[in-house]
């Protein structure tokens, strides 16, 4: 098409314009700011004409057409307001109003009641009502206003249907609803999930799932997304509900898992009330995931928030100043030798206060004791992993990828962002594979499920690696799908050129993961494809980079590179050798007994305190009986500035949107605080900036701290990581004697050592944390009835746990998810079940 | 039971396909197919017809709900429809839906209950000049009185 084609001349309301051709009238009219009235339009959304509202006069057009529907073209003579359109509209907008409960629009009373809704007075006094949640950010209120409609003059019909309140994190009044079919069109196509249709026609039309079925059960993953588009008050988030209008706005990543999503915290009266997608074509595309969406402020704004800091005095716990408490903490630190002191810090913590964390370690405490215990989450498994890290590509390939493997991953409620990619990914004609034990999201739309039992996976992954080999002879494993199925998913595999491969968490945890993943990654080197790894925990690659591992310096060089670690010094301006006797947050034990072990936004070890003297230091007091001896209080990721480095590699910035609460302090100031009591040099930061601006100075990728360049990059990793032994397994536990095979995985919806699930209202239903998943026939079968308490035992221990029935597991598996620290060596393991009478 | 469709249905099925640029185009025709073969349209059906076609299940209820001719409950094994629109209206319908049920002893939208006959109101069936009109099946049995209606129902096996 030539230049001039590429746009029409339109005039409206007798202004000529220049329009891209193909815009619609609405569009059109946007752009120059011509306000037209519509409640069924949204910019990602496809044209509805549904509303009615946004109806012009256009010359030569009969009857009046719909802007959102009509494409604009050359010489089109449009008229938005015209004393006829206007009144139709405000006849169809009562129609509305007929259907929808209107007090709040149209009460007599309006104008008085907002001028007075601001008194204060003394308590008893109601001052205005509050019928609705979304009351001063509705759309129907606004056309309302904008229309000046005064009174209905039809009969008012409410369809008294009952308000949907049993599922998590959203409530539905469809009495509110003006069936504008937002949320129908965003869950078919943008999300693709498909979960929510009209169903019935005429006055008895409602939005909802398939059949009765709540929105738990048809598979919806609380993306929000539906919530986000609704107009009117029908959908509204449970946790904000009464909270009202944001004040502010401020894009921040998301730090619930490795996907690094842009979000936009809203805030109010300097607290978080809630998050929303931001547009970022670069990671999250204006998508989040239900932890992103819904879990933030009831995580930041628990009431049990620390707020000062305390110490544990006498068996109680006395509230002391900063000033003490920092010269509490000095004092029993200068008394360590540096294989006395122990530094665990969460992976969910910035880059900044992790490279804080291990420099004051190594600098202020001469130690190389330092770790992430996300180490643990990956167990055995953690080389083979980050084997795979380095092959890392970005997400984006999914949107290229001809076929996609995936392996152990679930996206329904996690990483529901990588499950749009891959939706859209098959709408463009992606074939993806993929292979999990359980019937999990993908099982129904991908175009192949391979179902191992629990463990499983390498096998059918040793197949395709051989067959990709050119070993086309290789027998296939007996799973779900026949040997000629298998041998043709090969073969399609081996024809596609950049096929990439999806790694899940629930591959990570067997006790033949390692295995699993070194085959993945030669099928993936057979193939020629990109890995994508996802980590679970936000700044995984940052802890690995900032070097917080006894085996690693920051840069990801080994701590026994003697080159790296001459730089070091120079900049450090101390000297420091590390020393490497296999101590790590899986081994607290391996060196001298502890005289102190600091925790930086991890849960407590279980069992005896693993030291004389405990320093906590989180966003709230720890979850187990244990009390620390001095509890500092720590700003959450929405309180603090810095950086988060993605699975991709990516690093983004983190903002801080509101205040800490009480005295909380940012994680890196804390420590540097306790340096400089401690005499210390290099520890004199005033702000995160300057830390950023040392690491750049040692660390490729980081420059500037406001404007992180965000390329994704892969990583390198200088030599192995010392993985905990797990202790000794016998062979393989007798089948007969322990029928069911249990499955056990590391809780993986965690923020600094605390689970979703025990913070957020909503986590708990989705989540089913520490709760043992059974098959419903099996459940029945053992005389078990849901939420009995069930005693698990297998050839090495005996736990109990309460039972739920998930239909999604295959009869004689039963699976859990526990603290990492309470995993079970050998996984998946033979158990017996039976009722608990304790 | 297992619902699939027959060789035959699945036939006609590739058939109707033949005719639309898209397989979500094809969901009506499939639809009354799918009525054709199994009576009426149930739950599994709609599963079996989202796995055949690659549509989601929610997007078939959304077309089987919306309209009135597909049957989400079965019916009879004579499926009774009495037009009540005008023209039958003036010419006595409502005294030939009232017979029937007090004869059958069902209302609108119910089946007795040895599954023999269902019965409900639909509105015009075009055959006005034979006003009132029932349908039996795909059959129109047309100017019916309560005694001719008898004499049907009676040969009806």
């Amino acid at each position: 098409m030539r230049e001039k084609d590429a746009t029409v001349t339109v005039i409206i309301d007798n202004q000529s314009y220049r329009v891209p051709r193909g815009y619609t009238i609405l569009q059109a009219a946007e752009r120059f700011d011509i306000y037209i009235p519509t409640l069924c339009s949204h910019k990602d959304l496809s044209p509805f004409g549904g509303c009615r509202l946004c109806i012009v006069e256009v010359e030569g057009m009969r009857n009046f057409p719909t802007a959102c529907t009509t494409p604009v073209e050359e010489g089109m003579i449009i008229r938005t307001h015209t004393a006829q359109v206007q009144s139709v509209r405000k006849e169809i907008l009562q129609l509305f109003l007929s259907e929808h409960t209107s007090s709040c629009l149209i009460c007599d009373e309006r104008e008085e009641c907002k001028r007075y809704l601001g008194t204060i007075r003394k308590a008893g006094v109601t001052t205005g009502c509050r019928y609705c949640p979304k009351d001063g950010q509705c759309e129907l209120q606004e056309v309302v206003e904008k229309l000046g409609i005064q009174e209905i003059e039809y009969p008012i019909y409410y369809r008294n249907l009952r308000v949907e309140k049993e599922d998590p994190f959203y409530d539905r009044d469809y009495n509110l609803c003006i069936l504008c079919g937002r949320c129908v069109r965003m869950c078919q196509e943008v999300r693709l999930a498909n979960v929510l249709a009209f169903k019935q026609r005429g006055r008895n039309t409602i939005v909802g799932p398939a059949y009765a079925r709540t929105h738990l059960e048809s598979g919806c993953e609380f993306c929000g997304a539906c919530v986000s588009v609704c107009p009117t008050g029908t959908l509204y988030e449970k946790a904000r509900k009464w909270e009202g209008v944001a004040q502010l706005e401020q894009v921040t990543t998301c730090s619930f898992c490795g996907v690094g999503c842009q979000i936009s915290l809203q805030i109010k009266a300097d607290r978080v009330i809630g998050g929303l997608p931001a547009e970022d074509p670069l990671v999250n595309n204006g998508q989040l995931c239900v932890k992103g969406r819904f879990c933030i402020p009831e995580l930041v704004n628990g009431p049990w928030r620390l707020r000062h800091p305390f110490k544990k005095f006498n068996g109680l716990e006395v509230d002391i100043s900063w000033e003490d408490a920092i010269t509490l903490a000095a004092e029993q630190l200068s008394r360590c030798a540096p294989d006395e002191f122990g530094l665990l810090i969460s992976s969910n913590c910035t880059t900044e206060d992790l490279y804080i964390a291990q420099k004051f370690a190594r600098v202020a405490m001469g130690s190389n004791q330092v770790d992430s215990p996300a180490r643990l989450f990956y167990g055995p498994a953690l080389n083979a992993y980050l084997a795979l890290l380095e092959k890392s590509v970005p997400l984006a390939e999914v949107r290229e990828a001809p076929a996609i493997l995936c392996v152990g991953l679930d996206t329904r409620y996690g990483r529901s962002v990588v499950g749009v990619e891959l939706r859209r990914a098959m709408h463009r004609g992606a074939r993806v594979i993929t292979i999990h034990p359980r019937e999990h999201n993908l099982a129904l739309t991908a175009h192949a499920w391979i179902q191992p039992p629990p463990g499983g996976e390498g096998e059918i992954l040793q197949f395709f690696a051989r067959f990709t080999a050119g070993e086309e002879s290789a027998s296939p494993p007996e799973t779900n799908l026949s040997s000629e199925t298998l041998r043709q998913l090969a073969r399609e595999l081996k024809q596609a050129s950049g096929v990439v491969i999806l790694v899940g968490s629930e591959v990570l945890h067997y006790s033949a993961s390692p295995q699993i993943l070194a085959v993945l990654h030669r099928l993936a080197e057979n193939l020629g494809a990109g890995v994508l790894p996802l980590p679970a925990q936000n700044n995984f690659v940052g802890s690995l980079l900032m070097g917080t591992y006894p085996e690693l310096l920051p840069g990801g060089f080994s701590s026994a590179n003697e080159k790296r670690l001459k730089e070091l010094e120079k900049v450090w301006q101390t000297e420091f050798r590390p020393l490497t006797n296999g101590w790590n947050s899986g081994n607290l034990s391996a060196g001298k007994p502890l005289k102190v072990l600091y925790l930086i936004g991890e849960a407590l070890p279980s069992g005896e305190p693993p030291a004389e003297f405990l320093i906590f230091q989180n966003i709230y007091p720890p979850d187990s009986p244990i009390r620390p001896d001095l509890t500092l209080p720590a700003a959450a990721f929405t309180e603090a500035d810095g950086t988060f480095v993605n699975g991709e590699g990516r690093v983004q910035r983190v903002h801080r949107a509101v205040n800490p609460p009480g005295e909380a302090l940012p994680d890196w100031e804390i420590l540097c605080r306790i340096a400089r009591k401690m005499g210390v040099r290099g520890f004199d930061f005033s702000d995160v900036r300057e830390i950023h601006r040392e690491i750049a100075a040692l660390v490729d990728g980081f420059q500037d701290f406001d404007q992180p360049p965000r390329q994704a990059r892969s990583l390198t990793i200088e030599g192995k990581f010392q993985i905990a032994a797990s202790g000794s397994f016998e062979a393989k536990p007798d089948g007969k004697k322990y029928p069911y095979l249990l499955n056990a995985a590391p809780l993986e919806h965690v923020y600094r050592g605390f689970p979703l699930s025990s913070r957020v209202e909503g986590a708990r239903v989705i989540f089913a944390d520490e709760v043992l998943h059974m098959n419903p026939r099996d459940a029945r079968r053992a005389r078990l009835q849901e939420g009995d308490p069930v005693e698990v035992t297998s050839q090495y221990f005996r736990k109990v746990w309460p039972v739920k029935f998930s239909p999604e597991l295959n009869r004689g598996i039963v699976q859990v998810t526990v603290l990492q620290n309470e995993l079970i060596g050998l996984n998946p393991i033979p158990v017996i079940i039976r009722k608990s009478h304790v | 039971m297992k619902v699939e469709f027959s060789e035959e249905a699945l036939q006609q099925y590739k058939d109707i396909l033949q005719r639309y640029p898209e397989k979500r185009a094809a969901l009506l025709p499939t639809l009354h197919l799918a009525q054709q073969e199994f009576g009426w349209i149930s739950r599994e059906v709609m599963q079996y017809l989202s796995e055949l076609m690659d549509i989601p299940v929610t997007v078939i209820l959304d077309t089987v709900s919306f309209y009135t001719m597909f049957k989400t409950k079965p019916s009879g094994k004579y499926h009774i429809q009495v037009c009540s629109t005008l023209s039958c209206a003036l010419r006595g319908s409502r005294e030939i839906y009232e017979h029937l049920t007090s004869k059958l002893g069902i209302q609108a939208g119910e089946v007795t209950p040895d599954g023999k006959f269902s019965l409900v109101k639909v509105e015009c069936l075009g055959s006005c000049g034979t006003a009132p009109v029932v349908q039996i099946n795909d059959d129109y049995y047309e100017g019916m009185t309560p005694e001719k209606l008898d004499k049907i129902l009676d040969e009806l096996e």
